[in-house]
Parts: C-alpha cells; structure tokens; sequence
C-alpha cells in the first residue's frame, strides 16, 4: 500500500468504519512506514484532545419536571378524574340507594351518640371498644404512631384520632445535604463520588443469567466516560491541594471506570462479569462509602 | 436508587419504549434519565447556549412522548431521539438566523481567541481546552457541525449519522473530513497538532 492511499483511510480507520481487509493493509502500512505512522499519531493525538472536551451542561433538576408537566402529567390529566367517576354514579336508581344508605347511617350514628352520652355503661366500655379500630389501621404506621395511638386509649371516652401515615419517601436520589456546606471544589468530588459509587454498585449489582450473551450497557458506558473525563480533572486538582487521600482514592476508581468506559454498547456478559467481579474483590464501593461518611476535615 | 440505578441496566430500550406505549410514566422518566444527558450535550454543542440547550432537551422529549407510538420497531432508541434533538435545533438555529438575518456564530466576536500566543496543549488548562473546541466548533457550518459533534463527540456509527440527518454516506463523509481539517486549523496553533491530510 502506497502512503497516500494510506492516508485516505485513516479518518475511517479511527472512526472504527474501515473494512476489515483495508484495515489490514493500513495497520501493516503503519507498522512499516515511520512518516505515516508519526502523523498518524498526530491524529490520534488530535481525536484525544477531543475526547478531553467536556461542555460542562448539566441536564437541571427541574427539567424532568417540566418535560413531565407536559408528557406524562397531561396524559395522566386527560383520563377521567375521581370527580367525573364519582358524578357518573349518580343514575336516578343509584341515588335513590345511597339516600336509603345515609339515612340508615345517620340513625345509625344518632344511636350510637346517645348510648355514648349515657353516663356510667359509656365509662366502662370505652376501653373496650376502642382497640376493635386495631384491625384498621394501616400495618405501615410507624412505631411512634403506635405509642401515640397507646397513650390516646389510656384516656377513657376520648376519641382515637386516626394516626397520619406518611407514605415512605424514597429520597435515595438526593444527594447528602453535607454538599451544602463544602466549597465548589469539594462539592464536585463529593457528587463525582456519589455519581461513581452508583455507577459501580449497578455493575456490582447487575444479574448475569447463564443464557445472557450480551448486556446493554449503553446508559453505564456513556456514565462512565463523562466520570472518567471528571476523575482526571479531579485526581489532579486533589494532588496539586495536597488532598493524598482523595487523590489515592480517586486513583483507585480511575481503571474501573476506564474499564466500563470501553466496554460496548452491547457488552459481552462475560466482560461484564469480570468487571463485577473486580469491583467486589477490591471493595471499591466501600472505599468510596468510606470516603463520604469522613468528615470533611480527614479529607 | 441503587435499585432504579440496576434496574436501569437490565431496561432494554425496546423494553421502555413498548412500556411508555401502554402508559407507563415510569419507563419514559427512565428514557430521559438515561439519554437527557447526551441529548442536552449534543443540542448544546449544535446552539452553543446553556439555557437554549436545556429548552430545547425538553421540546425534544415532549416532542418524543407524543410521537414515541411512531417509532419503528427496528430504530434504535438513541438515533431517533438524536434526530429528534437534531430537528428541535435545526428549527432552533433557522430561526434565530431568521431574527438575526444572518448566522453570526462564526464570527469573529465568537471565534476571538483571548490569546494569539499558540500554548501547547499541556499548558491548557480543561476550562481553555473546552472554551478552544467550543468556539472552534461554533465556527463551523450547520452540517459539518452537525457531523463532526455527531461522530467526534458522541461517537456515533456513519449509519446511525446517515439516518439522524438523512445525509448520504458521501456527503457524511466529506462534511466530517472537511469538519476536521476546519477544527484543526483552529486547534492546532494551541494543540500542536499540525498534521495535515
């Protein structure tokens, strides 16, 4: 192969879309011809100073809830809402049940006020009645509910007020409000942390049938190369601040995240097995937990 | 989240897409968890401005959910969104050019380089080196832009170009080649790479 026609196949070559008989011929041209492979490092260089870029565009936390307010929130809007469910119940037949229903419940309730009002039975029974609300409330309340609910039936003939339960709120993806009270520099490696140790304890965590040939790591690989482009960044800051422990530790991240970086999009389970493997060998995770739960100060 | 974050692992996009079909919110908050970030990127390196970049992200979602029924079985998720975003910015630029009467992005207020002196790229700290390449990129056409970001940045596949912008292969090709030397020309005093092809 002649050096021009060489050099015409070297956009592609890096591009990764020459043919496997062309890329032959150029990887034996390069390997063999001094002037060809200088510039082509020079090129390889040049595609590197391009992976380096980094735009620094965050996607906001009010964008999901703005593209959310328009998407998934109207459609949700356009079904029938509890108030037109409820209004179309009321055909002449149905109405006329549920007049005989709330007629019986307020008899009901008359009766049950005026038994409530008689003084010595009332006193006595209260007790009594009140634990068969047990079986209603809900199994989710939490231990301080219960002592509440405990200390209102010590008080004869008051009334137990249905305890509030909040529903668990799962805000595992907030991140540590430590990061309030560091400064610029610390806050982007204490997200940069938090960010990789999510990463890594998703590889650790990924379920790898015998029957899986490939996982789709698309989402991981495109994580993983933006946090390597930031843990290069930050390593070095943390050295040139005398930070060794971040700096080490930092370090230590780095060929997990080279690793996941080059995986394709389509990984073979194989690969990602190893990498799983390694991140549970070495504790990598724990480190990084480690490093968050120190104070600032140890840093 | 450890549980959402696996989970999103084991979503094929496939998966999601038939699940945003039958209603599932869930699975479309998922689609924008895992691909906001490079379309946000993408359409900030086609307008060059943070807050446009980040109204423009949510056009081309909105604009996705509404037509995600559309989307053929056998289109990857990430090429038809890229098209989508392509799409949202193109309108985007068209009509800012319309306003403007003219395409001012690769003028000389933006392409001033606050330093005639070349620097080796060792010497350039990140936030130079992505202010160099971000105004570099600005001052190139709409469609070798397009191609270069596309290919360069995102390391998109020639066929997943060719159906983002509906370029053929040869005009693909060529845009990017001329994309690159453009970039080089402009990087190279600062970066030392002076290779020429």
């Amino acid at each position: 192969m002649k050096c021009e026609v060489c050099r015409e196949f070297w956009e592609e070559y890096l591009d990764g879309e020459l043919a496997p008989q062309d890329r032959e011929q150029t990887d034996a041209h390069l390997s063999a011809c001094v002037d060809c492979s200088e510039s082509f490092a020079a090129l390889t260089a040049e595609q590197d100073l391009f992976a380096r870029y980094d735009r620094e565009v965050e996607v906001p936390p009010f964008l999901w809830t703005r593209v959310a307010a328009h998407t998934v929130s109207e459609n949700s809007e356009s079904r029938p809402n509890w108030r037109t469910r409820f209004a179309s119940l009321f055909t002449p037949s149905f109405a006329g049940a549920v007049a005989c229903l709330l007629i019986a419940l307020a008899v009901g309730i008359v009766y049950l006020w005026s038994r409530h009002k008689a003084p010595e039975p009332a006193q006595a029974k209260a007790p009594s009645e009140v634990p068969s609300r047990d079986p209603v409330l809900p199994s989710v309340q939490s231990a301080a509910n219960k002592r509440e609910v405990i200390a209102s039936r010590k008080k004869p003939g008051s009334r137990v007020k249905a305890p509030i339960v909040h529903a668990p709120i799962d805000q595992s993806d907030v991140l540590s409000s430590d990061l309030a009270y560091l400064d610029m520099d610390e806050q982007d490696t204490a997200k940069h942390i938090e960010q990789s140790k999510m990463l890594l304890r998703s590889i650790k965590n990924v379920q790898i049938s015998e029957t899986d040939d490939e996982i789709d790591v698309t989402y991981d690989k495109a994580l993983s190369r933006r946090l390597l482009n930031e843990n290069v960044v930050l390593r070095r800051d943390a050295e040139m601040r005398a930070k060794f422990p971040t700096k080490t530790l930092l370090a230590d991240l780095e060929p997990f995240l080279i690793d996941i970086a080059n995986l394709p999009d389509r990984a073979r389970s194989e690969d990602v097995r190893v990498i799983k493997e390694r991140v549970q060998k070495t504790e990598i995770v724990a480190a990084l937990l480690d490093y968050q739960d120190r104070g600032i100060n140890n840093r | 989240m450890t549980g959402a974050f696996a989970a999103t692992l084991m979503n094929t996009s496939a998966d999601l897409v038939t699940r945003v079909c039958q209603g599932d919110a869930d699975a479309f908050r998922l689609i924008f968890e895992r691909y906001s970030r490079p379309v946000i990127s993408f359409i900030y390196d086609m307008v060059n401005d943070r807050g446009l970049a980040e109204e423009l992200t949510q056009e081309t979602f909105v604009r996705a959910f509404r037509a995600i029924h559309t989307m053929r079985a056998e289109t990857k998720l990430s090429t038809w969104l890229f098209g989508i975003a392509r799409n949202v910015a193109r309108e985007s630029l068209r009509a800012r050019a319309r306003a403007n009467n003219h395409v001012d992005l690769g003028d000389k207020s933006v392409m001033d380089l606050s330093d005639d002196k070349p620097v080796p790229v060792e010497g350039l700290l990140s936030k130079e080196l992505n202010g160099l390449i971000r105004r570099s990129l600005a001052g190139l056409d709409e469609d070798k832009r397009l191609v270069f970001t596309l290919k360069v940045l995102h390391q998109c596949s020639y066929e997943e170009i060719a159906a983002i912008t509906g370029f053929s292969l040869a005009k693909l090709k060529t845009d990017l080649h001329r994309a690159r030397a453009e970039m080089r020309k402009k990087i190279s005093p600062y970066a030392g790479v002076g290779y020429e092809v």
